[in-house]
């Protein structure tokens, strides 16, 4: 049972599930108390111990019964041949015949309904690479191959010639559907003790296996060329960097002082001169960072732009006055987007509901567009920050407009994936760049962490 | 007097008592969490009963509840303590004249100074401490539950102090040194999930995910909170409410607001859920202006000329 748990513990890991060896150690100790004889309280014994995300429920609720299934295979419809009477057993011998001895061993097999032995299984799983598969996205697809190398289709088509030869041999037609029905469950049920058993196979190659994600090798990766699973990973650290700059914002901020008197810290300072106020102390000023985000994912960024928005995410989930901005052609405001919890949905619903076009960026316009509506998001304590390729498709960069943000905008940083050598062509990148305090590179996490380095430092 | 619980059922049955109907997963969850000694860490959406879970067991147990409730700018000095600075300022100077004699004795400054010393505890003692809700729970001669309410409003820099406190409920104030909690309470976070809280804030906890109830849950908890509803204006409007909730709303309407709409229909001596029923109370259910008038487009439109189809989902209520 122990082994077991590990096992399933090493799968959610596998699986992306953040759980921690306090966590693993508190589920032990849930399960000694709650015992293991009811099933129910078992799994709610590891859940509250294991997951602690709603994210991360429906990745629990599909590994569990995997390692925890009832053990028993599936339920079968039972044997047809049972309430036969002679005859109809010496018709369906003789309807049999015709089928090859292979095929007629295989239908004979699920007419009896003898769920598969688990060896049968093991040989099934050799023969499609079941072992080699860690991801619970191919369950189905192996349990498919599984069962056509079982010849199952084959099965199922001489199963209906079966029934058509029974009905002509003259068998009464309730008998035949009698028949039919519980082929078709003895059917089903070895459809699913296969399903499971493939599920399971997974799910232990997944635990025994751990993916090692190597954040180091990653941070250099151009962004371009990251697959799915990395992005998830990268994610994570986005999330991370994020939090470090908020931190970072708040301590700058902490040590700054206002006017504003005391009164409280102005009495208890002054108790040394008798009460007599000599010293005067001001209250610290909790200045809360505030960021403006513009974030171009039009066509050329779109590679990056999914990064991008989730480190625009963490951003907002760690500085709550935190306007984002998404532009392509005009400007969207998306902070609204960004306020549930959920990074991918709320990435997906910005990118579906802003379609990337054909050449169709439009810097200058999407400035006009914050010229009229969100100009009052900035003022003193703001920091600016653009994040794209400055790829105007020779619109009108609209100088005027951007260089009254920086003006309103305690600081002004862009982010730029491409290299200064780069900047030609319909980049309008070289006029921008004289107006902002600062133009980073960033074409990969590990530059994305420098520049928020950067942006505080600086 | 403290009860704890024994078994699943125990708590089942107690929180019933309280008028709080738990469901298998949040009685399991709440033993193991008060077994093992750990914080609960209780999410989901506003209103399903995450809060009122905390009371319940409070009074089922028998333990004072200590609230803490958190919000943006939360610091020490407001869940922790704070000293009284009026107050010790006005004790020294009414004391004065008494430590006149007490120190008018002394020969030499310095033995002044000592005698002013062994008095100085007196200024910087519990008495002029403001206790705050953590370090009452601490402090608590009984063993109490502690509800740290809405832990995502607060910043993440007060998640990482609340960690010191949840690992080891102890508390150094420097003048007095380290207070230690006689007794463990029993803590219960609530998150809106309005934002993601800190990996290390969960490891601590235990987790339970509080969704909206279903339609016999939902159902239950109205019997028992508004029972003079009749059972079949309840069923109605429960099952009304959880159509609302599948359909796409700015906010969804929460447990609360349908006790606070069954408080209404009662109130208003409604016998069935009809048109004019509706558009007087719907705003109990909805909050937000956009939600209000979009179910009454889909609801309640008196004036389309075309007559809805009878299938509509919503047609039951359509009035006529």
């Amino acid at each position: 049972m122990e082994s077991r748990i590990l096992q399933l513990i090493s799968a959610l890991r596998a699986s992306g599930v953040r759980v921690s060896l306090a966590e693993s150690a508190e589920a032990f100790s849930a399960v000694d108390l709650m015992g293991i004889q009811d099933r129910e309280s078992f799994r709610l014994s590891l859940r509250a111990t294991l997951i602690k995300d709603v994210k991360d429920l429906p990745t629990f609720d599909k590994l569990f019964p995997l390692f925890f299934g009832s053990g028993t295979p599936p339920m079968m419809g039972g044997n047809p041949s049972d309430d036969l009477t002679p005859e109809e057993i010496q018709m369906l011998a003789e309807a049999l015949r015709q089928f090859t001895e292979n095929l007629r061993q295989r239908m004979e097999r699920l007419m009896n309904g003898e769920p598969l032995t688990k060896s049968e299984l093991e040989a099934l799983a050799q023969l499609v690479g079941l072992n080699q598969a860690d991801n619970l996205n191919y369950q189905n697809w192996m349990a498919q191959r599984m069962m056509r190398a079982m010849a199952f289709p084959e099965v199922q088509k001489a199963m209906h010639e079966l029934m058509e030869q029974l009905q002509q041999m003259g068998m009464s037609r309730e008998r035949i559907e009698q028949i039919r029905e519980m082929i078709r469950q003895n059917m089903q049920g070895m459809q699913e003790q296969i399903n499971q058993f493939a599920g399971q196979r997974i799910a232990e190659n997944m635990s025994e296996r751990p993916r090692g994600d190597n954040i180091d090798n990653l941070m250099n990766r151009p962004f371009q060329a990251l697959s799915d699973a990395d992005k998830k990973i990268l994610q994570r650290e986005v999330k991370r960097l994020a939090a470090a700059l908020r931190t970072r914002i708040a301590l700058r901020q902490k040590r700054m002082k206002s006017g504003q008197m005391d009164p409280k810290a102005t009495i208890r300072a002054n108790l040394k001169y008798h009460g007599v106020p000599m010293e005067i102390r001001h209250k610290d000023r909790i200045k809360k960072p505030k960021i403006v985000v513009i974030c171009d994912i039009s066509t050329s960024m779109r590679f990056c732009s999914e990064l991008m928005l989730s480190f625009l995410f963490a951003l907002q989930g760690q500085v709550r006055k935190t306007h984002a901005f998404a532009f392509i052609d005009h400007l969207e405001s998306i902070s609204e987007d960004f306020s549930g919890s959920n990074a991918d949905e709320a990435i997906q619903s910005v990118l579906s509901r802003m379609p990337s076009g054909h050449y169709n960026t439009d810097l200058g316009w999407s400035f006009n567009d914050f010229n009229k509506e969100y100009m009052d998001t900035l003022n003193s304590g703001t920091t600016l920050l653009v994040v794209g390729d400055g790829r105007n498709n020779y619109n009108d960069p609209r100088l005027d407009i951007f260089s009254t943000m920086t003006r309103r905008a305690t600081r002004t940083i862009w982010l730029n994936p491409e290299p200064d050598y780069m900047w030609h062509g319909d980049s309008d990148m070289k006029k921008y760049a004289p107006l902002c305090n600062n133009v980073l590179k960033v074409s990969n996490l590990r530059e994305l962490a420098n520049a928020v380095d950067e942006l505080l430092t600086g | 007097m403290t009860t704890v619980f024994d078994s699943t059922k125990t708590v089942k049955t107690e929180l019933s008592k309280q008028r709080y109907i738990a469901s298998d997963e949040i009685a399991t969850i709440v033993y193991l969490a008060q077994k093992l000694g750990k914080p609960l860490l209780a999410e989901g959406p506003a209103g399903v009963g995450k809060t009122e879970l905390a009371k319940a067991i409070a009074s089922a147990t028998g333990r004072e509840l200590i609230r803490l409730q958190c919000y943006e700018g939360l610091d020490e000095s407001k869940a922790l303590y704070e000293w009284e600075y009026s107050k010790q300022l006005l004790y020294t100077q009414l004391l004065r004249d008494k430590l006149n004699d007490a120190l008018g004795k002394a020969e030499s400054l310095s033995e002044a100074a000592d005698k002013l010393a062994k008095e100085e505890d007196v200024f910087f003692s519990t008495r002029f401490l403001l206790q705050r809700p953590l370090l009452k729970a601490i402090l608590s001669e009984q063993p109490s539950v502690l509800l740290i309410d809405e832990i995502d409003r607060a910043d993440a820099e007060f998640e990482a102090f609340l960690l010191e406190v949840l690992s080891d409920f102890q508390v150094s104030v420097p003048e007095l040194g380290t207070l230690v909690a006689k007794h463990k309470p029993f803590v219960i976070l609530t998150s809106n999930n309005t934002r993601e809280l800190s990996e290390a804030l969960k490891r601590r906890c235990l987790y339970l995910f509080i969704d909206y109830p279903t339609l016999q849950e939902e159902l239950a908890v109205v019997h028992l909170k508004v029972p003079d509803l009749n059972p079949k204006l309840a069923q109605q409007a429960v099952e009304f409410v959880q159509r609302l909730r599948k359909a796409d709303m700015r906010k969804s309407p929460s447990i609360s607001e349908t006790l606070d709409w069954a408080n209404a229909l009662v109130a208003l001596n409604a016998s069935q859920l009809d048109k004019d029923v509706l558009e007087d109370t719907l705003s109990v259910l909805l909050k937000h202006e956009a939600d209000l008038q979009k179910a009454k487009r889909q609801i309640l439109n008196p004036q389309q000329p075309k007559q809805r189809p009878p299938t509509d989902e919503f047609g039951r209520f359509s009035g006529n």
